[in-house]
């Protein structure tokens, strides 16, 4: 049996940011780079960083229930995993 | 308060030759000594207002710029310039020493003023809001500069913005406008009683000449001012003025983008631009005549009262 992908902010991520008008800029502590981020982005953050959570989670959380609407979960993920934002729990 | 003009020609190359002259400009004392008889009378004529400190006060820079040492000065005037020991650039031709120290001042701040966000804008001040114009070479930034200053505004730089950490308030560093090329004579025209250096050509910017501060920018160099706007300044010929908002988070970047020390300074780079945009409201501005663009400033400032 295999477990699910569980989500985490990246150890080290302090979260400071600031939002205007739907667009966030968010410091980056591990790069010191500053990213310029969608509201979504900066909640998917937010909710990880009250605990770490799976896909299906997070889902949940923000009630995404279309397919396609899974995929853009995955597709910002995937983002935010790049940028060194958040990364999977290792097993 | 001892100033360059009040210290006399004799004694103001004495001290370039000797100690050094200690000149205060804003926040920073900087130790200029020279062996160039031609600075002391360009610093009487643009730093006449300035103040000056005795010999034993600690600098912040030490600087020194001089000629080259034998024979080759006789065949090839230069001047090199000298910080802490080190030499940062390439020397320049003599004719250059001017424009040179003004860059080499430049380069003491940017380089090394690290309690402060350092932004690469020009900022000037009016009823305690000041209003922020950074931008690439070529956008007409110190133009618009030193247009304002000329109508009034006060000069806290038309290089360096320093956003204090602490509070986000701007400290000024006032010091002579540079204007390259055709700006030089758009601001002749423009306002005839302003003091300008000797234009030099050939420089890596083209024709280079400066625009002494007034006196009253010099005098209140240590009343900081609040940011109210920024504004990202683009002259283009036959343009009417028009301001257009920049969304808060682009700001940001470019704000971000433009600044000397805002990675260097981490968290506390984010933190003071993020308060610097929360503060001001932003814009691209693109002007093709000075006096539309003082028009939008003055309507800016009248929106604030």
């Amino acid at each position: 049996m295999t477990s699910l992908p569980i989500w985490r902010l990246a150890p080290g991520q302090r979260l400071q940011y600031r939002c205007w008008d739907g667009e966030c800029v968010l410091y980056n502590d591990l790069s010191g780079d500053t990213h310029l981020l969608d509201e979504f982005a900066v909640a998917l953050l937010e909710q990880l960083k009250t605990e770490p959570q799976a896909a299906a989670q997070l889902a949940a959380a923000f009630e995404l229930d279309a397919q396609e609407e899974d995929a853009l979960l995955q597709t910002v993920l995937d983002d935010l995993a790049a940028l060194f934002l958040v990364d999977l729990l290792p097993c | 308060m001892l100033t360059v003009a009040a210290l006399g020609q004799p004694e103001l190359s004495a001290r370039l030759r000797g100690p050094g002259l200690r000149l205060r400009t804003g926040p920073f004392i900087s130790c200029i000594r020279s062996s160039v008889p031609a600075l002391g009378p360009a610093l009487e004529r643009m730093y006449g207002d300035y103040p000056v400190l005795d010999n034993d006060i600690p600098a912040d820079f030490d600087v020194l710029l001089r000629r080259p040492r034998g024979l080759r000065r006789l065949v090839k005037p230069q001047v090199f310039f000298h910080y802490d020991g080190m030499e940062p650039f390439q020397p320049l031709p003599l004719a250059q020493l001017y424009p040179m120290f003004e860059w080499a001042m430049n380069w003491c701040v940017s380089s090394h003023a690290h309690s402060w966000l350092v932004i690469h804008a020009a900022v000037v001040e009016k009823e305690g809001k000041a209003v922020i114009l950074p931008a690439p070479p070529g956008s007409g930034k110190s133009t618009l500069c030193a247009a304002l200053v000329a109508r009034g505004w006060r000069l806290l730089s038309d290089e360096l913005t320093l956003v204090r950490l602490d509070d986000g308030r701007i400290d000024p560093v006032p010091r002579p406008v540079s204007l390259k090329n055709a700006s030089i004579d758009v601001i002749r025209a423009w306002a005839p009683q302003a003091h300008l250096s000797t234009p030099v050509a050939d420089t890596m910017k083209g024709t280079v000449a400066h625009m002494r501060p007034p006196r009253e920018s010099v005098v209140r160099a240590d009343e900081p001012a609040s940011p109210a706007w920024i504004v990202f300044p683009q002259w283009r010929a036959g343009a009417s003025a028009e301001l257009v908002p920049v969304p808060q988070a682009r700001a940001h970047l470019r704000v971000a983008e433009n600044a000397f020390n805002y990675s260097l300074l981490g968290a506390a780079g984010f933190t003071t631009a993020a308060r610097l945009v929360d503060a001001t409201r932003t814009f691209d501005f693109s002007y093709g005549a000075l006096d539309d663009a003082m028009a939008v400033f003055e309507r800016l400032l009248a929106e604030r009262r």
